[in-house]
């Protein structure tokens, strides 16, 4: 928000999963259809169009499973943080393929009967019909509206119109087209060929992505339960550590007056008392200098890991003790003797070199 | 039954490509400022969803509401 809306946000960052989506698409199918046209030892050869539909069903079923597991991989590890900038586009791409998946099985499948496509995809799976038993296709045209509607109200015009509680609790119904696919491939596969092959091979996407949302929904009840946990101990939230100014510090109120500094040297963050032995100086004010906290009054130094300053001096100040969850700082406000030696948060640089690319997602 | 299901799902995408078309002409800069200015393949981004949900739409053109205010078109501020 904020911006005058464009058709299509595209940077250099989108551009190049976009084009890589792509690729894996043409491959994906490419591979498929070569692969299904070899003689079977039977020796009758599918029809291409035939292997068409079931390449592109696949492989929209395929990248689903990826997008969904982009949400808690990037709740375990910010290096995925760039995929979820990006899931907008795989989902219009992933629909894109869908409805050429939808287009050719309803020509191919409902088209030259006497009746109307649509009404014959209604009755097929009645005795007499093209797949009868199960309604396996209608469960796969109910997924396809759910992706319909939410490709095209991917734009952020409709975020803003519908309203975000709208807007998510529509997107979040494509866990229900999920379903309604799992199903849909595995019946149609058994209905059509009898082969276990797609069943099993759905199910384990199915378990992939199911496994995962486990997995990060139980992690992040752990780390909400530690956090309420530290927080009733009266630990007080900082910053992320790659917010605080390299070789600087924040300054962090406590409830009693006292001020601490949080100081960051490359990957490393500590935290010592504000005040200066020396003239009380601001210390937080001052920058990190081959690795001591240096006053910006009068120069007085001070090591990061126990508030020592460097021989031959002695003088000592406060260390405070730091924690770092969900990447988010907590300091613990009860300050350690002076001279206290406490290891420094370390956290991962790296992580974050992708950050610059942020969007609301 | 089922043609019957099909004709008035054709009329509903009828209804739809009309009255999005008139709200794409003249009631969009109203009801979203961030649409002011907006170029036509943004306003072709919107068209399908505005066919299968144009009674949304068309409720939030008669209602006169709107949004984005502080944003005018072709000022990209
Ligand atoms: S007050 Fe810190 S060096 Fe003088």
């Amino acid at each position: 928000m904020g911006h005058q809306y464009q058709a299509i946000q595209w940077n250099r960052n989108k551009a190049h999963y976009d084009i890589a989506i792509a690729l894996f698409a043409l491959l994906y199918t490419g591979i498929f259809v070569v692969i299904g046209l070899q003689p079977s030892e039977t020796g009758n050869t599918p029809d291409p169009v035939v292997l068409l539909i079931r390449a592109f069903g696949t492989c929209a079923f395929l990248l689903l499973t990826f997008i969904l597991m982009i949400g808690p991989l990037a709740r375990l590890s910010d290096r995925f943080k760039p995929m979820l900038y990006n899931r907008r586009h795989f989902g219009v791409f992933t629909f894109l393929l869908a409805a050429v998946h939808f287009g050719l099985a309803l020509m191919w499948y409902h088209g030259f009967g006497p009746l109307n496509p649509f009404v014959s995809l209604f009755v097929s799976n009645q005795p007499g019909g093209t797949f009868p038993g199960f309604p396996f296709e209608v469960l796969g045209l109910a997924a396809f509206v759910i992706m319909l509607l939410m490709a095209v109200t991917s734009h952020d015009f409709w975020l803003n119109n519908l309203s975000a509680p709208v807007w998510k609790a529509l997107h979040m119904l494509v866990y229900v087209a999920y379903g309604l696919l799992v199903i849909h491939i595995a019946a149609g596969a058994l209905l059509t060929e009898k082969s276990m092959l797609y069943p099993a091979l759905v199910l384990v996407a199915f378990l992939l992505v199911a496994g995962l949302h486990l997995m990060t929904g139980l992690q992040e009840r752990g780390h909400d339960r530690l956090r309420r946990a530290l927080e009733d101990k009266g630990w007080v939230s900082v910053s992320a550590p790659q917010d605080i100014p390299d070789k600087r510090a924040i300054i962090v109120p406590l409830r009693d007056g006292e001020r601490v500094a949080v100081f960051r040297d490359g990957n490393k963050v500590s935290a010592v008392t504000n005040v200066c032995r020396h003239q009380n100086g601001p210390l937080g004010e001052g920058r990190v200098v081959d690795g001591c906290i240096t006053c910006p009054w009068h120069g007085w130094q001070y090591r990061m890991e126990d508030g020592v300053s460097p021989p031959p001096f002695t003088e000592k100040i406060a260390t405070y003790n730091l924690k770092l969850m969900n990447g988010m700082i907590f300091l613990d406000p009860v300050a350690n003797a002076p001279g206290a030696k406490v290891d420094p948060v370390f956290f991962d640089l790296t992580e974050y070199d992708e950050s610059g690319d942020a969007e609301a997602v | 039954m089922s043609e019957t299901i099909l004709l008035a799902v054709g009329i509903y995408c009828l209804a739809g490509i009309v009255i999005s078309l008139l709200f794409l002409v003249f009631g969009i800069a109203r009801a979203d400022h961030a649409a002011k200015g907006a170029g036509l393949v943004f306003r072709l981004t919107i068209l399908p969803g505005l066919i299968f949900l144009w009674p949304i739409i068309l409720g939030r053109w008669l209602s006169g509401r709107q949004i984005n205010q502080d944003i005018h078109g072709g000022d990209n501020s």
